[in-house]
């Protein structure tokens, strides 16, 4: 394969995440259920309407509070330096080129919308992403490395109390690392979801790097499910 | 509500029931060798951040938590030090130290004192301020003299066996009290009386309450809650 899709870097790091942030998900919602709130004890808390409900268990990884504490704290090390090296190679190969915001962003942005909401019948031009995948996938690392820092800040308010202040205090530093689990949680949401229903075979690219033009056009008439809408011909040339 | 008590309690049964299976809610049983090689790196990680001159100062906003500080004990009543049973209390501070000291809490109370208003952080994740006034371990090291190979510190209490022992470094952080007094008042036993450990820079259940023991090690002795398996540094 000369020239594959995604380099082996960029795919291996790719599944490494997925497991590394998937623990992390787990095993921080669990010892989030040790204490599912935000409020000081004798005090209230503004801004999350939840406050003492718990995470469904089977959402939860770890068993128990000191269990999954224990995966958090070595998975933070796995997560942390594969992002670490995802970004130096992105950086030092040239596929941040890829990734990184372009002038007229936003207005490439708003056509994607038009072309998803069917205002407008073709799909707009694009590289190897779309402008949408682009600020997606350029926006994933930097909420990697808010998580980081925001636990770091949970995790040390006295040591590293300077980091815990810049947040505003530890209870707003475990709010803001409660979002920003909730932000890449919804971003990997959906990027599945237009994986599998826009263009499945994209999974062929992350693991083996193979890629076609036949089955995955850079930039073809493809909505979610499009191949299920009835009465219409799939374009498989690219625009 | 589930207090922190039956809360832990609950989830150590979860525990000791899940750890019956290979594979189980905890993940693979494999991992458990790397999770235990991950905590003690963690561990020199910790120590590595680990300074004197970082104190923790409880926000100006936050109230006190008063009657919302939650209660915990693992005795099935609260522990009361009752003199007619067991003569009056006193606290010991021996093992690796020159002049081993017995001290009432008249004693105590006459030692040079530190009043704080700060943080208790709950391995569970919830914070609560409260003002606490007492003695500052390093305070007792100096009086009792330590010996070369104290390097770790346990403080045991008369609460059903319950102790934890800490690395020295964070017994000896100017915040690491043996604490006399709450928001003003003398402890009481629901938290700890007639005195206990507290301080910000170990989670909550490193800090033992009901305390009657200081005893300098040359080695670490566990703790209670950390030979259940939760970390043992347990630094915040």
């Amino acid at each position: 394969m000369p020239h594959p899709r995604h380099h082996a870097v960029v795919r291996i790091t790719h599944w490494v995440n997925v497991i590394a942030l998937t623990i992390m998900v787990g095993s921080g919602l669990r010892i989030f259920n040790a204490y599912p709130a935000f409020a000081r004890r004798g005090d209230s808390f503004c801004c999350y309407p939840f406050e003492h409900r718990s995470i469904p268990a089977d959402l939860t990884f770890g068993g128990w509070l000191g269990g999954a504490r224990h995966w958090h704290f070595a998975m933070m090390w796995v997560l942390a330096l594969n992002g670490l090296a995802y970004v130096a190679f992105i950086w030092l190969h040239g596929e941040w080129r890829d990734l990184v915001p372009r002038r007229g962003d936003a207005r490439d942005a708003w056509e994607m919308v038009k072309f998803y909401l069917f205002a407008r019948p073709d799909h707009p031009r694009q590289g190897k992403h779309n402008v949408l995948q682009r600020t997606a996938y350029f926006a994933m690392p930097i909420l990697g490395a808010l998580a980081v820092v925001t636990g770091l800040a949970v995790w040390k308010p006295v040591q590293l109390g300077w980091l815990t202040d810049l947040m505003g205090g530890y209870v707003w530093a475990r709010y803001w690392h409660f979002l920003v689990m909730l932000a890449l949680v919804a971003a990997v949401l959906g990027h599945v979801f237009m994986v599998l229903t826009v263009d499945p075979y994209s999974l062929r690219s992350m693991i083996t790097g193979g890629w076609s033009e036949r089955f995955s056009p850079e930039s073809r008439n493809a909505r979610p499910f499009y191949h299920l809408w009835p009465g219409r011909e799939r374009d498989d040339g690219p625009a | 509500m589930m207090d922190r008590r039956d809360f832990l309690r609950a989830s150590g049964l979860a525990f000791a029931a899940a750890a019956l299976d290979a594979c189980n809610s905890q993940g693979p049983r494999a991992a458990q060798p790397i999770l235990r090689w991950a905590e003690r790196r963690n561990q020199g990680v910790e120590t590595f951040l680990f300074r004197h001159r970082s104190v923790d100062v409880a926000p100006a906003r936050a109230p006190l938590a008063g009657r919302a500080f939650p209660m915990y004990y693992i005795s099935s009543t609260v522990p009361v030090w009752d003199p007619a049973v067991r003569g009056a209390w006193t606290l010991e501070v021996s093992g690796a130290v020159r002049r081993p000291l017995r001290l009432s809490l008249d004693d105590l109370a006459k030692m040079p004192s530190v009043t704080q208003r700060v943080d208790h952080f709950c391995v569970e994740g919830w914070t609560a301020v409260a003002e606490w006034r007492g003695v500052r371990v390093s305070e007792l090291a100096r009086l009792a003299g330590l010996a070369p190979e104290a390097g770790y510190v346990d403080f045991q209490s008369f609460d059903d066996g319950y102790h934890e022992s800490w690395d020295l470094a964070s017994a000896m952080h100017p915040q690491t009290l043996i604490a006399y007094a709450m928001d003003g008042r003398w402890l009481g036993p629901a938290h700890g009386a007639p005195a206990r450990v507290h301080s910000p820079v170990k989670l909550g259940y490193k800090n033992t309450k009901y305390l009657t023991k200081v005893v300098f090690l040359p080695q670490p002795n566990g703790g209670y809650w950390s030979d259940e398996g939760y970390e043992w540094f347990g630094g915040v």
